[in-house]
């Protein structure tokens, strides 16, 4: 093993000042950090302080360092755990769902008989092209008992769902992000199944799988890193839960204002309690982050082919 | 949820994860790429951490402390008006008209609670608030403890100015001989109520809580479909008028410490009768206020009364046409017989932002705008405000009767009402945490699972914690 090698590699290389990844480096990564990085530090910082006060009833403002003391207040806030693990229980629930329901779309429209496939792919993914406010309020419509066609319709046939009650607006909540995001798996899974080689399908056929064998035991084992992919994605989006529920606080009485972690957040932000919503925050984006990087972990396996 | 601009770049990834084969890595060139990766690793975090250190630095509070004094500025002056809400603009350009030396400059925004309040919060810090500003009246306790809003009381004709307007108002905009603000509009409550069906069923409008709880319970046994109004959970400034009426006072002061006094008894007297409504499911837990169900509701004849303030009467003629002619108003149902106090439900004043560099005009500007008669009958016919302005409330146009509510002259109603106002009610210092307590307590209650009493008592812990969370402190 020479040790001379990689040093003179090295020191040529600081020889010369190498302007051109520099260059074009520099417009993607000053935006970057001004707009991306810049407010995460900024909130962090913000996380640590809390604000003090000179005598009086309206004394004047200053912010102090107070380390930790605003993590603390938020571990002890059951609201905000409440609403912690409502979104652990809806991702659990729903981010499997909705995955489910995007490969078996993406598996029919891939497989040899599909019909008009061009046209299905569309349809599944036109709810995703629907701004987020829009198809909340849409469905809401949909759920409010005194509004919508579905309910009475169901209830000429003596069904009575509450969609929008206190035990199943989560469950509302999840079929309409399930309605809006399923499709757009469904295009990346759909992706990586053209990428699949030819070959492979066709010595299955070969071998003499039938469609559904082919779909459950060629195509999903090989598009496993892609699931993970959407899954991971899904996951993080699902802890950020804010559009769905902050629109149907307009029509259904059931929702408060610290229903999701985010809409916690935002409330504490609304109520210039700034330091708190900057801790509420960090302490979403860290769950975000275990919950993921977990999930990574566990299916890790299936994230590289050998 | 999932970033648009995260599109591209995660199916490349996923597409080429699925073809990748191994790597499989020389020593020697893994070494010098982990050597430079490092390098610029290092580069990109100390790059990353001194932007932190930069931002942080320049985070600090700037509160500009509004002074006593108001001089007049010299020359022409422009001033920056921010207001939501129609109609302003006619006052406006009549002012223009009449003041050349004086320009203001109109600039139509969302409501306040729906971002225009953090606008200015924001805009204060950044010195790009506008001179003059609508805020609520529970909302000048939360500009005040930002230091936001300019002592108007030394402005000229500030001295005489609380004569003009109904008295409980001018002890919501000032404070110990400072003045914050002039007020420009009122929300007295009073009851809207079917009067086809109450006459249909041999009812008057009731004039106690007694007779209003009494009148549920007969209507609700003669048609189970009705409800006697609908119980909003967004609107907790709604509920914190009713508790206004019964004398309820929810915070105080006690020298320099805030007192807080949510779930005092006659808050409590007033949360257990609507409980006892919502239990015997004689109001409606899932109308949400202001919603198209509710218009539906009211439209269909489910829904049949509505307490609420001067400004409700067109809201319900807006959702509801079908049934034109059928309401009336009556005065709000009293706790004791022959009664006379009343709440108030919303109301905004005008008030000048402590960045402002000429509060002597803007004094002039919203003072004229509040109580000069030819603007305040603008503000009427065009904006729909009910006038906290005294001549305001004699004004032609609320003279005459509205044929929604069958040509009843409903505004001599509020006008009574609004005189009864209680004027000892005041404000915390951070309303919107109190408020959203308030409506959690209450979703929580209107789905069973607990009372507004209970509600009551969890906001007053939380908002104790709140006010101390600012840095204030709270009598125990």
């Amino acid at each position: 093993m020479s040790l001379d090698h990689p040093v003179h590699f090295a020191r040529r290389r600081r020889a010369r000042p190498r302007i051109a990844p520099i260059a074009f480096l520099t417009p993607f990564m000053l935006p970057f950090l001004l707009i991306f990085v810049a407010p995460i530090g900024y909130a962090v910082v913000q996380s640590l302080q809390k604000v003090e006060r000179a005598d009086g009833l309206f004394g004047a403002p200053t912010t102090v360092w107070a380390g930790f003391a605003q993590y603390a207040r938020a571990v002890n806030d059951s609201d905000f755990v409440a609403s912690i693990l409502r979104v652990l229980l809806f991702g659990i629930v729903q981010v499997p769902v909705m995955i489910g329901v995007a490969l078996v779309l993406a598996l029919l429209i891939d497989s040899q008989s599909a019909r008009l496939k061009s046209f299905h792919r569309l349809a599944v993914f036109a709810p995703y092209g629907i701004p987020g406010v829009v198809a909340a309020l849409m469905w809401g419509f949909l759920y409010d008992p005194r509004l919508s066609p579905i309910t009475a319709g169901l209830a000429t046939i003596g069904i009575d769902p509450n969609f929008l009650g206190p035990g199943q607006i989560l469950w509302s909540i999840a079929n309409v992000v399930t309605w809006t995001y399923a499709g757009y798996n469904m295009i990346v899974l759909y992706a990586a199944l053209q990428a699949l080689p030819g070959d492979v399908i066709e010595a299955a056929a070969i071998d003499g799988a039938g469609p559904v064998r082919l779909a459950l035991q060629i195509k999903v084992p090989l598009i496993a890193p892609a699931i993970v992919l959407t899954a991971v994605f899904s996951i993080i989006g699902t802890l950020q839960l804010f559009t769905e529920p902050q629109v149907l606080k307009t029509i259904t009485t059931n929702i408060t204002s610290t229903y999701t972690p985010t809409i916690a957040a935002y409330s504490a932000a609304s109520a210039n309690d700034y330091s708190y919503a900057a801790a509420l925050s960090v302490l979403i984006a860290g769950v975000s982050f275990i919950v993921s990087f977990g999930f990574l972990r566990l299916t890790a396996r299936w994230s590289v082919t050998s | 949820m999932q970033d648009d601009h995260n599109e591209c770049a995660f199916i490349h990834i996923a597409l080429s994860v699925t073809r990748c084969p191994p790597l499989a890595a020389k020593d020697e060139i893994l070494k010098s790429h982990l050597h430079v990766h490092r390098r610029r690793a290092t580069a990109i975090a100390l790059l990353a951490v001194a932007t932190f250190a930069l931002t942080a630095c320049s985070a600090g509070s700037t509160s500009t402390p509004s002074a006593g004094t108001c001089v007049p500025s010299t020359g022409k002056v422009n001033l920056t008006f921010w207001n939501w809400g129609t109609g302003m603009d006619k006052a406006v350009d009549l002012w223009n008209q009449e003041n050349p030396d004086i320009q203001v400059e109109l600039k139509t925004v969302p409501n306040g609670n729906a971002g225009t309040y953090q606008n200015l919060f924001n805009g204060l810090k950044a010195k790009t608030a506008p001179d003059i500003a609508p805020i609520e009246y529970d909302t000048i306790p939360s500009f005040r403890l930002v230091d936001g809003l300019k002592d108007l009381s030394q402005c000229e004709g500030m001295a005489d100015a609380s004569s003009k307007f109904v008295d409980w108002t001018w002890s919501q905009v000032s404070s110990g001989g400072a003045v914050y603000g002039v007020p420009q509009d009122i929300g007295p409550l009073a009851l809207y109520y079917r009067k086809d069906i109450f006459d249909k069923y041999g009812l008057a409008a009731p004039k106690t809580w007694q007779e209003y709880y009494d009148d549920a319970v007969m209507l609700k046994a003669a048609n189970p479909e009705y409800e006697i109004t609908h119980f909003s959970q967004t609107d907790p400034n709604w509920f914190t008028g009713l508790l206004w009426q019964n004398g309820a006072k929810l915070f105080g002061t006690e020298g320099d410490k805030w007192k807080v006094t949510v779930d005092s008894a006659e808050a409590k007297k007033v949360a257990d009768y609507w409980q006892k409504m919502i239990d015997q499911k004689l109001v409606s837990t899932d109308l949400q206020g202001f919603s198209e169900a509710l218009n539906k509701a009211w439209d269909t004849d489910k829904v049949l009364t509505w307490v609420s303030a001067a400004w409700g009467w067109s809201t319900i003629r807006d959702g509801a046409p079908d049934t034109t002619g059928k309401w009336a108003v009556a005065p709000i149902p009293q706790w004791t017989a022959g009664g006379t106090v009343n709440g108030n439900w919303g109301g905004s004043s005008s008030a000048v932002m402590a960045t402002s560099t000429h509060p002597y005009e803007a004094a002039k500007f919203i003072l004229w705008l509040n109580s000069d008669p030819k603007a305040v009958s603008i503000l009427i016919k065009e904006s729909g405000i009910y006038p906290a302005s005294k001549a305001g409330a004699d004004d032609p146009q609320l003279a005459g009767g509205v044929d929604f509510y069958g040509g009843q002259k409903i505004f001599d109603t509020f006008k009574t009402a609004g005189a009864q106002v209680n004027t000892d009610f005041s404000w915390g210092p951070t309303m919107t945490d109190t408020y959203r307590f308030m409506a959690d307590g209450i979703a929580k209650a209107l789905a069973g699972g607990g009372t507004l009493g209970e509600a009551l008592a969890d906001t007053q812990t939380k908002t104790i914690a709140s006010i101390e969370a600012q840095g204030l402190q709270v009598a125990k």
